[in-house]
């Protein structure tokens, strides 16, 4: 091991890629680092999933919903009330009217409309969203303290390692398996499958589609408030937030493939390990690698790891 | 408040527009005032406008009133070069101040010299303005990147920092800064040994990669530049790791400045040396204490913000320069720039005929904590002068 270490400093002259295998609680916080940034971006790609796979929108303003998530828990958490988790429940709960009334209001027109009219659309509301976040909250950098409870770090043995990230990587899943019940095993989950393989036959039979669709949008659109929430310790709500985002949960959903949950969950995980440990082996490359996943996927298998193909009736 | 105030200056430029120009000063003015950039280039525009009115009130520039024509440059460089521009063709200004980020100032100073327009760069900071891209209408009154890494060295030599990590954002301000450290630590701290360099992406959230590999690489020290929200995303993502315990933190990038002080309170960490151009609580010359007082009354907060005064000094340059020379001609006034002295807010200021580079010191030193209020202030503050000694 000592030989391989040395030829990996020396020769190659690559000391992140030495110091991840001569130093095992290094490579071990790298580890930890991917679940926790995976997780986070998953609670908010999984948002974008479940509005694509049942609407059938490509929604660009989750970014900006994301972005809304953060600055309410700002200002709930932060300047009323100094309670972090009474915040994130506004963050939820004020996205969920945000979506309502966007959805009631814009997007019920458009899902018969081609592509480029939903992405026309969206665009639009990304334009506005972030300029009333910007009468709103103004264009400071803001900063939201960590919750009380969770302002230090766990002994793991290993190494110490902060609670709120860990608090992350346990609340990532608990998500994703509630969701995946959620579509499951409820009589809501089961039409909202119905919907995304033939919504006239399910009106026909008398369901509510538009219903469902304002249900699965209003949804979608709490997990990226949610997403958003929780970032807000770790990520300063500040305008243009919603522009990097986008793009990360992008990358995801496409490699796990649209409309898959457990798609959206992989996607992720690989997102995360891809960014971590790329940045410490190739630190100048590391903005690239996960677009060289992409790129990879979209080659090899367009729909996704976990998703179907266009046009397939699965 | 702040927007009826841009709202006023957007009008007054289109009222005005169509006037007789000769005998008003017509002043191109280039800040980020949209978008994310915005909360740099409100708070510039304030500083703005505060010269021009008082300048107005006491007769103008050579007895004409000045007139601002503000562009958005939406921090973007080929926008800024746009904007540059449809100032001189269609606005017809007799001179660009302005300038934010480090590409959009090298950008707008490649127009200045196009069109044989003086420029005055109040913000951007790479060295190259002033080095291997300097031509005769181009002038900074801002400090610079070799001014920043020289004072940042002399800080770690001080401190008696051995190891040092650097972390720095990806694009032109990083670069020039790493180098300008590089320099700085060469001349006050030959011991130190630089152990690690980290380069960051512009706009980057996730910074815990680079933290855990900072604190395995043992430094006692991190040297760093990065500015706004990139410095509250790492510092609230370091804290947990108890990053700050670790190591001394020395910054450029102005995050000792009250906007990101005032706006962080308690979560602000420790073990902080940091700089700015002005402190809303340090008078370091007499004039500040009126200069505050407008200024806060303007802006409508006690406790003001850093970037007025930069742009502020512009002003007061182009000013003093138009006097001196007795006419807006760009070679007339390039020409009474060049040595130019002129007193400002925060102590007297001179433009090197040579570099055309202002003598802009800044304020240094630790972020600590003080009874009574809830953000941290910089105490004590040094103001090391913009000089490298060799």
């Amino acid at each position: 091991m000592d030989s391989i270490i040395q030829f990996v400093q020396q020769d190659l002259g690559n000391p992140g890629l030495a110091a991840l295998l001569s130093n095992p609680s290094f490579a071990f916080i790298q580890l930890m680092n991917s679940f926790s940034q995976a997780m986070n971006l998953f609670i908010i790609a999984a948002g974008l999933s479940l509005i694509f796979g049942v609407l059938r929108v490509i929604n660009f303003a989750h970014g900006a919903f994301y972005m809304f998530g953060a600055y309410i828990v700002y200002s709930v958490a932060q300047e009323w009330t100094g309670n972090f988790w009474l915040g994130v429940a506004a963050a939820g709960f004020g996205l969920a009217v945000m979506a309502v009334v966007i959805e009631r209001g814009l997007f019920q027109y458009i899902y018969d409309k081609e592509h480029l009219m939903q992405l026309l659309l969206t665009f639009a509301v990304v334009l506005i969203l972030s300029d009333v976040a910007k009468i709103i909250w103004g264009t400071d950098q803001y900063s939201v303290s960590y919750p009380a409870s969770m302002k230090g770090a766990v002994d793991l043995g290993v190494t110490v390692y902060p609670t709120y990230r860990l608090f992350l990587i346990v609340v990532g899943p608990a998500i994703a398996i509630g969701l995946w019940l959620f579509t499951e095993r409820t009589r809501f989950g089961r039409l909202t499958r119905a919907a995304t393989q033939d919504r006239e036959m399910l009106s026909a039979l008398g369901v509510n589609v538009p219903m469902i669709y304002t249900g699965v949008f209003i949804l979608g659109s709490v997990l990226a408030g949610i997403g958003g929430g929780l970032a807000a310790p770790f990520n300063s709500p500040t305008p243009g937030m919603d522009a990097t985002i986008i793009v990360d949960c992008f990358v995801i959903v496409i490699v796990g493939g649209l409309g898959s949950i457990w798609g959206s969950f992989i996607g992720a995980i690989i997102y995360g390990l891809v960014f971590n440990y790329g940045s410490v082996i190739v630190p100048n490359w590391q903005d690239v690698f996960p677009f060289l996943i992409l790129l990879a996927v979209l080659l090899v298998r367009p729909w996704g790891l976990f998703g179907k193909p266009e046009g397939g009736n699965a | 408040m702040k927007r009826s105030l841009l709202v006023a200056t957007a009008a007054a430029a289109v009222l005005t527009a169509g006037a007789v120009q000769a005998d008003e000063i017509r002043i191109g003015v280039l800040y980020p005032i949209a978008g994310t950039g915005a909360v740099y280039g409100e708070p510039a525009m304030h500083g703005h406008n505060m010269a021009v009115d008082e300048l107005n009130a006491a007769g103008g520039i050579l007895g004409k009133k000045i007139v601002s024509f503000a562009r958005d440059t939406k921090l973007k460089p080929a926008a800024a070069s746009a904007a540059a521009k449809e100032l001189i063709t269609k606005d017809d200004v007799n001179v660009l101040v302005g300038g934010l980020s480090s590409a959009v100032g090298l950008a707008i100073s490649e127009v200045a010299r196009q069109e044989g327009v003086v420029y005055v760069a109040t913000i951007p900071k790479t060295i190259k303005l002033t080095t291997e891209k300097r031509h005769d209408h181009v002038f900074r009154t801002a400090s610079h990147t070799d001014f920043e890494g020289d004072a940042m060295g002399q800080i770690v030599a001080k401190l008696g920092l051995k190891k040092i990590c650097d972390i720095q954002l990806d694009y032109a301000y990083g670069h020039d800064l790493a180098a300008g450290i590089e320099k700085g630590l060469k001349r006050h701290a030959p011991d130190a040994e630089k152990v690690l360099d980290l380069r960051v992406k512009l706009g980057a959230t996730d910074y815990n990669a680079f933290i855990s590999q900072i604190m395995g690489a043992g430094c006692d020290g991190v040297t760093s530049g990065l500015w706004g929200s990139h410095f509250v995303n790492f510092a609230q993502q370091g804290s947990p790791f108890g990053l700050f315990n670790q190591i001394k933190y020395i910054s450029g990038g102005e995050i000792a400045s009250h906007e990101i002080a005032g706006k962080m309170k308690g979560d602000y960490p420790d073990n902080v040396w940091s700089n700015t151009y002005e402190l809303w609580y340090h008078h370091h010359d007499p004039s500040h204490v009126a200069f505050q007082e407008a200024l806060a009354e303007r802006s409508g907060t006690k406790e003001t913000a850093m970037w007025p005064v930069l742009a502020y000094i512009g002003v007061k340059f182009i000013a003093a320069a138009a006097e001196k020379a007795g006419s807006m001609d760009a070679d007339a006034l390039a020409a009474a720039l060049k040595g130019m002295s002129i007193s400002t807010p925060v102590g007297p200021r001179t433009i090197d005929p040579e570099t055309h580079q202002a003598d802009t010191g800044q304020f240094w030193g630790p972020m600590v904590k003080k009874e009574g209020v809830d953000y941290r202030v910089m105490d004590p503050v040094t103001f090391i002068p913009a000089v490298i000694a060799e």
